[in-house]
C-alpha cells in the first residue's frame, strides 16, 4: 500500500494535557476549523474536546450546500468569503472536498413571494453576487425535469454550490494535529468552572485547565454554556434529510423551494440529497427519522419533479439545527464571562460559514483585528432587542 | 454474443417460456424465474460494472440483499435483477459501462490502483489538476441513469393501514413456524415476506427445497395466517401514528400495492441472515457466490450451476450442497475453509480458477463459499432490540431469551436473526416463539411459558 | 494485476482501504463507514458491515464487545418516492 501522505497522525490518545491556552468544546467543523486557523497563526497550545466520533454532530449530517444567496448583507458578504475559501480548501488542507459550483436555483410557487425574491436578488447584486431572476421557462432550461407550471418565478446564482462535508473535518483535524494541537474524540466535557483567570474543564478523560474556552458545541452549546451560568437563547431543531440511489450526473444546481423549505441536489456520488421543513413537536435534541418527513418530502418532490417518482430512497437520517431567534449566530464573549467565547447559533448554515468564521475568530484570538461580526452577533443583542432577521432558511 | 446451451435441468418442471429483451437481443426465460436467473441460464455472466473501478459484476446472493446485480430494467435504474420476475418483453440493460458491459475502458482505474484508493488525498494540488479530478469524478459518479420519462405517469398508490394481533416479518422456516402457532392460538396474524416466493432459506437447501416451503406455507395458510409476499418491511417508525387515535409506532411495509402501515399488539422479527463472502483477492469476481445462492439456483430454479464447482466450507450445508451438485453430474472440488483457505480467485468476466493456501491452481467455473451468514438485525435494532457482535454467530445477532422475547416492548425475534443456527433450529425456535407470543396475551402479559 | 480483496462490493472498498482507515486511528464501524464509504451503497451494509466489524475487533485486540453496528436507517431496502407521495386518509383497513 502506498504510504499515506498523512503519515501516522491520528486523533490524540490518552487523557488531555493538564493545561492549555485554549480549550475548544466541540469537534465539529467550527471547533476544528478554529483550531486549524489558530495553529496556522502559531497558537498550538490548544485542546479540542469532542464527545463522539468525528462527524457525529451536525457537521456529519448536513447536505453540503454552500450559498451566497441570503436576505441580509452580513450573510451575503460572509458567504462570499467562505465560498472563496472552500474553492481553495483542497490545495490548502490537502483533502478533496468535491466542491462543485453548479449554483443554487430558488423557486417561488406563489406570486406573493416575487417581491421578496427580487429584493433579495437586488441586495445580493449590490454586494457583487451575480444572482439573476429567472422566468419559469428559464428555470426549466436549467433543470429540464421540473414541472415549471408549478412555479411563478425563480432566481439563480451560478457561483453557489455543494461540497462533501466530512473531509473538512478530517482535513482540519489532521492539519491541527500535525502542528501540535490535541484533538480528543470520545471525550465529554461534564463541567466547566472558573478558576482564577482561566477555566477548569472536567472531562470524561481527566481535567484540563485553559486560559480561554471556545464553545463550538452546536446544538449542545446551551448545555455547555449553562455549565458557566450562561443562558443561551438558541434551541435545537431536528431537520431530516435523505439520500437516494446513485445516478449518473444530470442535475446541475441545488434546487430549493422557499415556501416549503424543500431543497435537493446531486452529490459527487450521484445521489440526490434532499430535505424539507416538517413541523416537529419533539423536545430537546431528537435525531430519529419519521415517516411523516418521507411523506411530506415525497409529495412536494413528485409534484415538482414528476420524473423523480421512481427514484429510490436509500436512507434517511437527521441532524440538529442550532437555531438562534433571529437566524444569526451568537459570537464573542457573553457579558460577565470574559475568556469564554461563543461560536454557535448558526441554524442551517454553520457548515458553510465555518471556513470564514474560523478564520476571523482565530485572527481576533491571536491578537489581530476584531471583525465587526463579533459585535453585531453578540449575545447581548437579544436583551437589547436590536434584531434583523435572516429569512432565507432552508430545510 | 455466444449463447451457451440452456443450463436448465430438464427433469425439473419450469414455468411457461417467455422472452426477455436484453440490450436488443431476445433471451429465453421461464415464468417464475428472476431476470438474473434467466440471464444466467442463457450464459449471460457480466450484469454490470462496479462504481469505482468498473470491475465486472455478476449476481451474488440472488436474494435481493447485496448490490451486485443492479441493472436498468424497464427504463428504471439500479433495479435488482434477482428480485425482478421475468416477464414477456421486459427490457433489460447493463449500466455504468463504457462502451459495453463486456468491455469497459474505465476498468483502467482498477489497474492503476491495485490495492485500493484513498480518494480523499489524491491530486489535491495544484488547483487546475484538482479541478480536472473533480470534473472527472463527477462524470464517473453514479450507477444508473435517471428513470425514463413516462408517457402517462403511473397513478400514485394510496397508503393503507392494517392493525393485527401479531405481525411476523420473514417467511422462512422460523417465521412460518411462529406465525402458524400464533394463528392456531387464535391471534389475527399477518406474515410479510420480501421474496416473491415464501420459504426463505428452505428454498436454498437441497434437503428441503420447494416442497418443504410449500408445506410450511400451506400449514400457515390453513391456520389462518394472512401472508403477504413480495412485501418488504422497510422500517420501524417509533414516532409516527398509523391512523388517528392510535399510539405512535408503526412498521412500514412496501407491498406491490404501495405502502402498508402495520401496527400490531406483538411484533416478531424472523428476518434470517444475509449471505456473506469470504475475504480473499478478487473475491468479487463474477462466479464467486455464497453457497446458498448456488443452492437457490439449483433447488428453487432448477438450473445447473456449474460443471466444475468449488465448494468452500465443511459444515452441514456445504456438504449437502456439494452432494447435490455432484448429482447434477458436476465435478466438485471441496475446500474445507479451515485448514485450507482460498487465497485468490482468477478470471475476467467469470471465475476460471482459484488459488488456495495448499493448492496453486484449481480450475473451476464457479465457487460456492459457505461463509457464516450474518443475522439480518437492522429492523429489530430500529425497534429497540438489543444486539451484540459475535463472529461465531455471524455478526450482530438479536439478544433474546430462549422463547424469543426481547427487552423491547412487545417485540420478539427468532431464527437465524438471533444467531445463525440453520433450518432445524429455526423451525423449533419459531414454534417456541409463537407459543410464547400467544401466552404473552394472557395474565400479566409477558410472563413465562411452560412447555 | 489487481490485488484487491473486496470488502464492500457496492462502493468498491477493499481490505487495504479498511486497514488503512484503521491505521489512521478510525477504529469503529461508524468511522470506517464515513472515511471509506463502506456500507453507504445500495445494500446498506448487508454484505460488508460484519467484515468491517471483524477488522475493528482485531484493532481492539480481539475484543468483540466494543464493536457497535452503524445506526440502522430507514428504509432497510431501497424504496421509491412514489409510495410515499400520496397523502393518506388515515383510515384503517
Amino acid at each position: 500500500m502506498k504510504p499515506s501522505t498523512r503519515g501516522e497522525i491520528v486523533p490524540t490518545e490518552g487523557p488531555p494535557k493538564g493545561k492549555c491556552a485554549i480549550a475548544i468544546v466541540g469537534g465539529g467543523v467550527m471547533g476544528l476549523g478554529i483550531a486549524y486557523q489558530l495553529a496556522k497563526r502559531g497558537i498550538t497550545d490548544v485542546v479540542v474536546l469532542e464527545r463522539g466520533y468525528l462527524a457525529q454532530g451536525a457537521s456529519g449530517r448536513n447536505g453540503g450546500g454552500v450559498r451566497m444567496q441570503w436576505a441580509t448583507e452580513q450573510n451575503v458578504r460572509l458567504m462570499q468569503q467562505s465560498i472563496a475559501l472552500c474553492a481553495s480548501f483542497a490545495q490548502e488542507i490537502g483533502v478533496n472536498v468535491w466542491f462543485r459550483q453548479g449554483g443554487y436555483l430558488f423557486l417561488a410557487k406563489h406570486e406573493r413571494e416575487r417581491v421578496t425574491m427580487e429584493r433579495n436578488v437586488e441586495l445580493q447584486n449590490r454586494c457583487g453576487v451575480p444572482t439573476r431572476m429567472m422566468t419559469p421557462e428559464e428555470a426549466g432550461s436549467l433543470v429540464p425535469e421540473l414541472d415549471v407550471s408549478k412555479i411563478v418565478c425563480a432566481c439563480y446564482n451560478p457561483k453557489d454550490g455543494v461540497l462533501f462535508p466530512w473531509p473538512f473535518l478530517w482535513g482540519y483535524a489532521h492539519q491541527a494535529l500535525k502542528r501540535g494541537v490535541e484533538v480528543h474524540l470520545f471525550t465529554e466535557v461534564k463541567a466547566i468552572a472558573r478558576t482564577g483567570a482561566g477555566f477548569t474543564l472536567t472531562t470524561s478523560k481527566g481535567d484540563v485547565h485553559a486560559e480561554r474556552v471556545i464553545n463550538a458545541a452546536g446544538a449542545w452549546s446551551p448545555e455547555i454554556a449553562r455549565m458557566l451560568g450562561v443562558t443561551l437563547p438558541n434551541k435545537p431543531h431536528r431537520h431530516e434529510i435523505l439520500s437516494t440511489e446513485p445516478l449518473k450526473p444530470f442535475l446541475t444546481p441545488m434546487v430549493s423551494v422557499l415556501s416549503s423549505g424543500l431543497y435537493f441536489s446531486q452529490s459527487m456520488r450521484g445521489e440526490i440529497v434532499t430535505g424539507i421543513t416538517v413541523e416537529d413537536h419533539a423536545e430537546g435534541i431528537q435525531l430519529g427519522s419519521r415517516l411523516k418527513f418521507l411523506q411530506t418530502l415525497a409529495r412536494e418532490m413528485v409534484s415538482l419533479v414528476p420524473r423523480f417518482a421512481d427514484l429510490k430512497i436509500l436512507r434517511q437520517w437527521a441532524g440538529p439545527y442550532d437555531v438562534s431567534p433571529d437566524g444569526h449566530p451568537i459570537l464573542g464573549e457573553p457579558p460577565g464571562v470574559p475568556g469564554f467565547y461563543l461560536a454557535c447559533g448558526f441554524v442551517g448554515h454553520g457548515f458553510m460559514m465555518a471556513p470564514i468564521i474560523a478564520q476571523v475568530y482565530a485572527e481576533w484570538l491571536a491578537g489581530g483585528a476584531k471583525h465587526e461580526i463579533f459585535d453585531r452577533c453578540r449575545l447581548a443583542r437579544f436583551a437589547e432587542g436590536k434584531l434583523e432577521k435572516e429569512s432565507m432558511i432552508l430545510g | 454474443m455466444a449463447r451457451s446451451d440452456d443450463r436448465r435441468i430438464h427433469e425439473v418442471p419450469h414455468g411457461d417460456k417467455l422472452t426477455l429483451r436484453f440490450e436488443g437481443e431476445d433471451i429465453p426465460a421461464c415464468a417464475g424465474e428472476s431476470v438474473a436467473v434467466a440471464l444466467f441460464a442463457s450464459g449471460e455472466r457480466v450484469l454490470s460494472r462496479s462504481i469505482k473501478y468498473h470491475r465486472p459484476r455478476g449476481f451474488f446472493c440472488l436474494a435481493g440483499h447485496c448490490g451486485a446485480c443492479l441493472m436498468r430494467i424497464d427504463g428504471k435504474p439500479n433495479v435488482r435483477a434477482c428480485k425482478t420476475p421475468a416477464k414477456e418483453g421486459l427490457r433489460v440493460e447493463r449500466q455504468n459501462a463504457f462502451p459495453t458491459g463486456a468491455f469497459d475502458v474505465l476498468g483502467a482505474a482498477d489497474f492503476f490502483f491495485p490495492k485500493g484508493m484513498d480518494h480523499h488525498t489524491m491530486m489535491t494540488s495544484p488547483r487546475a489538476l484538482n479541478a480536472v479530478l473533480n470534473k472527472v469524478v463527477r462524470q464517473l459518479g453514479g450507477l444508473g441513469k435517471l428513470p425514463d420519462r413516462q408517457e402517462t405517469p403511473a397513478e400514485l398508490p394510496r397508503p393503507r393501514h392494517k392493525h393485527v394481533d401479531v405481525v411476523v416479518v420473514g417467511g422462512g422456516p422460523a417465521g412460518l413456524g411462529c406465525a402458524t402457532e400464533t394463528a392456531r392460538g387464535g391471534k389475527r396474524t399477518l406474515l410479510v415476506d420480501e421474496q416473491d416466493r415464501v420459504g426463505g432459506s428452505l428454498l436454498a437447501h437441497p434437503a428441503h427445497g420447494v416442497r418443504a416451503a410449500n408445506e410450511a406455507l400451506a400449514a400457515a395458510l390453513k391456520a389462518g395466517v394472512e401472508v403477504l409476499s413480495s412485501s418488504t418491511a422497510l422500517a420501524w417508525y417509533p414516532e409516527d401514528v398509523a391512523s388517528a387515535g392510535r399510539d405512535p409506532g408503526l412498521l412500514a411495509v412496501h407491498t406491490p400495492d404501495g405502502l402498508l402501515k402495520v401496527t400490531a399488539e406483538r411484533y416478531v422479527y424472523a428476518t434470517g441472515a444475509y449471505d456473506q463472502n469470504a475475504v480473499f483477492v478478487d473475491n468479487d469476481r463474477p462466479g464467486v457466490l455464497p453457497a446458498r445462492a448456488v443452492g437457490r439456483l439449483l433447488v428453487r430454479f432448477g438450473v445447473k450451476p456449474a460443471e466444475r464447482p468449488v465448494v468452500v466450507g465443511d459444515g452441514p450445508y456445504a456438504r449437502a450442497l456439494a452432494e447435490a451438485l455432484a448429482k447434477t453430474g458436476a465435478e466438485v472440488t471441496r475446500i474445507d475453509g479451515r485448514d485450507e483457505q482460498i487465497v485468490a480467485a482468477s478470471g475476467h468476466g467469470w471465475v476460471r480458477s482459484v488459488e488456495t493456501s495448499k493448492r496453486k491452481k484449481i480450475k473451476c467455473d464457479l465457487v460456492a463459499v459457505a461463509a457464516l451468514p450474518a443475522p439480518a438485525s437492522e429492523l429489530p435494532r430500529q425497534h429497540g432490540v438489543p444486539v451484540a457482535f459475535a463472529d461465531g454467530k455471524g455478526g450482530f445477532f438479536c439478544r433474546v431469551d430462549d422463547e424469543g422475547k426481547s427487552a423491547a416492548h412487545h417485540v420478539f425475534a427468532c431464527g437465524d436473526v438471533t444467531g445463525f443456527g440453520g433450518i432445524d433450529d429455526a423451525v423449533s425456535a419459531g414454534a417456541r416463539s409463537g407459543r410464547a407470543v400467544v401466552a404473552s396475551f394472557t395474565g400479566n402479559g409477558m410472563g413465562k411459558v411452560h412447555i | 494485476m489487481s490485488t484487491k480483496a473486496m470488502i464492500c462490493r457496492c462502493e468498491d472498498v477493499t481490505l487495504a482501504d479498511v486497514q488503512h482507515t484503521i491505521s489512521l486511528g478510525y477504529k469503529s464501524i461508524e468511522e470506517v463507514k464515513r472515511y471509506t464509504g463502506l456500507g453507504t451503497g445500495p445494500c446498506e451494509g448487508k454484505e460488508c458491515m460484519v467484515h468491517a466489524g471483524r477488522l475493528c475487533a482485531l484493532a481492539h485486540g480481539g475484543d468483540e464487545s466494543v464493536v457497535q453496528p452503524f445506526t440502522s436507517r430507514p428504509p432497510v431496502q431501497p424504496a421509491p418516492l412514489a409510495i410515499f407521495a400520496r397523502p393518506d386518509d388515515g383510515a384503517d383497513e
